[in-house]
């Protein structure tokens, strides 16, 4: 199996190479500034870190639905909604009232938004990664409309809703502009061990992962595959619609047209690549982060930024041949 | 009203196209999410040499893109193991990425929105007759009944003497032809690329096929159901409904949210085959 996961990464070094060449740069220079980009300086790494705290939440959000067997692609979906739920509520109250209900109505917009997949896929059978992706086209149209009529602010000439107040947004650790380092990281951090903890020690976290191992043996131990489902998808949503809620108070402030870059589908990589251990979402999205700053400075090189998109769908493959090995190791 | 009819044609074939591209690479009992991405690729690589190869080249070309993408996914799932799910959102994600890239970089832009293509009927009749004779093709043809019994049970199969994942290799085959011909022919009546142009089309084919039952001639009418309300969507746009316009974001989303309801509402009887997933 090794030749053929040595064949495998080759083979992906083949085709970036080939990007590269055919976009006429370097690929020593695009690598350098890949990484200059994104760790170069100060201000790149809080910049990286700044991309690292959606894709971490979000990536918990895909990791926990995997470990129960579940492909939860509407995470870009359940962002989106709970992102434009937030920035709605936390204009009408102020201070940390308005924070912490944006929270929790972005975290129920988020799951309310899973709920049809859930119940599909438990009750009915039908493949959650169908449903999830016409969610995800559904919210992406619907906040887009929200925030182009109804939602909108009319004070600004942008598709956005009004700004937060500043004593609303959540605040900084750290803070010596232009390097700053938001709360949000800290609490996607606290969940990503949260999780592990939740996973591992506890009985709730056995039977999800049980249902994920196989489904048929954990209804004979008495699980019913239908409930873990259900639960799963629920935190799954919520954890989406926590990462836009956070994305909205932490960083943007605002809900506006357009609003993920696709957060919700690199965090599949993310969560793919950390495998089976909640801890490992961390360098994974910080990875991740890595790609998608690094990425914007390879557009001004000239390398269009569907490159990182392939890049993660190349991980993506490798990680999960990765994966493969060390089950047959263990069988 | 005939324009309506008109319509939905248009907007079925190449959901039929890929929802028979599914068929094969399902019914042989390897799951296909990277019907999206087949799609986008021969899309992308049909335009860029339709620019400079014309019409006959743009076909050839979308079925080459499509059936490399395709092969991929047979050796990842086939030779490599991996699970069908994830090799298939990494088909999409390459192909997501990499005709943004592509078409950034090779298209020629003095082109336009004009690129030379096919006639449409062509596509059309293709996409009404495939069904049947794949349909037929199923039941009655030594190697559609290989692909069935292939799907079926594999390892009865492999008992039975045959190979899966060679019989599997000839599923994905047809896969990537049929993908091809779809993608190729979203760009023939758009005349132009644009950046993740098939907005879904591969995930409503695959749930077409689901709610057919993995059956040719039933997902055939469930695409065509499809593409009739895409086409309702076209016409009723900006016409007043209930003495209120409604968003054409709402329209847009008809497609969409008729798939999750067929999906809540019309699965009935188990036809999954049994051995889907399963190496």
């Amino acid at each position: 199996m090794k030749w053929r996961l040595i064949a495998l990464i080759v083979g992906a070094l083949a085709i970036l190479a080939g990007a590269v060449l055919i976009a006429h740069a370097s690929p020593l220079a695009s690598l350098q500034s890949l990484f200059h980009g994104s760790l170069g300086t100060p201000v790149a790494i809080a910049g990286t870190l700044k991309e690292t705290t959606p894709l971490l939440i979000c990536g918990l959000a895909v990791f926990i639905a995997l470990r129960a067997g579940l492909f939860n692609i509407g995470v870009e979906g359940q962002l989106l909604v709970g992102a434009c739920t937030c920035g709605v509520v936390a204009t009408k109250f102020h201070g940390i009232t308005g924070m912490v209900l944006g929270v929790i109505c972005g975290m129920i917009a988020g799951t309310l938004w899973a709920l049809p997949a859930a119940l599909i896929k438990a009750y009915r059978n039908g493949h959650e990664v169908i449903t999830t992706i016409m969610l995800n086209n559904i919210a992406m149209l619907i906040t887009s409309m929200l925030v182009s009529g109804p939602l909108k602010d009319k004070a600004q000439s942008d598709t956005a809703t009004p700004y937060v107040d500043a004593n609303t947004r959540l605040p900084w650790v750290y803070s010596n502009p232009p390097v700053q380092i938001n709360l949000a990281l800290v609490l996607g951090v606290l969940l990503c061990l949260g999780m592990a903890y939740w996973l591992k020690k506890t009985v709730g976290g056995y039977e999800l992962q049980a249902v994920g191992a196989n489904r048929t043996a954990a209804r004979f131990a008495g699980i019913s595959p239908q409930k873990v489902t259900m639960v799963a998808m629920s935190i799954s949503g919520a954890l989406g619609g926590l990462a836009g809620a956070v994305q909205v108070l932490a960083y943007e402030g605002r809900f506006y047209d357009g609003f993920s870059p696709g957060y919700g589908f690199d965090a599949l990589g993310v969560a793919l690549l950390a495998g089976g251990n909640a801890l490992l979402v961390l360098p994974s999205s910080l990875l991740f982060g890595i790609l998608s700053k690094g990425g914007t400075a390879l557009q001004i090189d000239g390398i269009p930024k569907g490159i990182t998109t392939v890049v993660l769908g190349l991980l993506i493959l490798i990680a999960a041949a990765i994966r493969f090995r060390q089950v047959t190791k263990d069988a | 009203m005939l324009n309506l009819i008109e319509l939905t044609i248009l907007f079925s074939t190449p959901l039929i196209l890929c929802a028979m591209g599914g068929f094969t690479s399902e019914r042989g009992g390897v799951i296909n999410i990277g019907l999206e991405g087949m799609m986008l690729m021969a899309a992308c690589v049909g335009a860029l040499v339709s620019a400079r190869f014309g019409a006959v080249g743009e076909l050839v070309a979308g079925i080459v893109a499509a059936t490399v993408m395709s092969l991929l996914h047979w050796l990842m799932t086939q030779k490599y193991n991996l699970d069908h799910v994830i090799s298939g959102m990494a088909i999409n994600a390459i192909a997501a990425g990499g005709t943004n890239f592509l078409y950034l970089k090779l298209s020629d832009p003095a082109h336009g929105s004009n690129l030379p293509h096919l006639p449409i009927t062509l596509f059309a009749i293709t996409g009404i007759a495939l069904p049947f004779i794949l349909w037929l093709y199923s039941k009655r043809t030594r190697g559609g009944l290989w692909l069935m019994a292939v799907g079926s049970d594999p390892d009865k199969a492999r008992l039975m003497g045959l190979q899966p994942s060679n019989v599997r290799l000839w599923g994905l085959l047809a896969t990537g032809l049929f993908t091809g011909i779809a993608g190729v022919e979203l760009v023939a009546y758009t005349g132009v690329f644009t950046d993740n142009m098939t907005s879904g089309r591969g995930y409503i084919a695959l749930a077409a096929l689901i709610i057919g039952g993995w059956r040719p001639i039933p997902a055939f009418i469930a695409c065509v159901v499809f593409g009739f309300f895409s086409a309702l969507r076209l016409q009723l746009q900006g016409t007043p409904l209930f003495g209120a316009e409604l968003p054409p974001q709402i329209w847009a989303s008809l497609p969409y949210l008729v798939t999750i309801v067929a999906l809540a509402g019309l699965l009935g009887k188990n036809r999954t085959p049994a051995g889907l997933g399963r190496p």
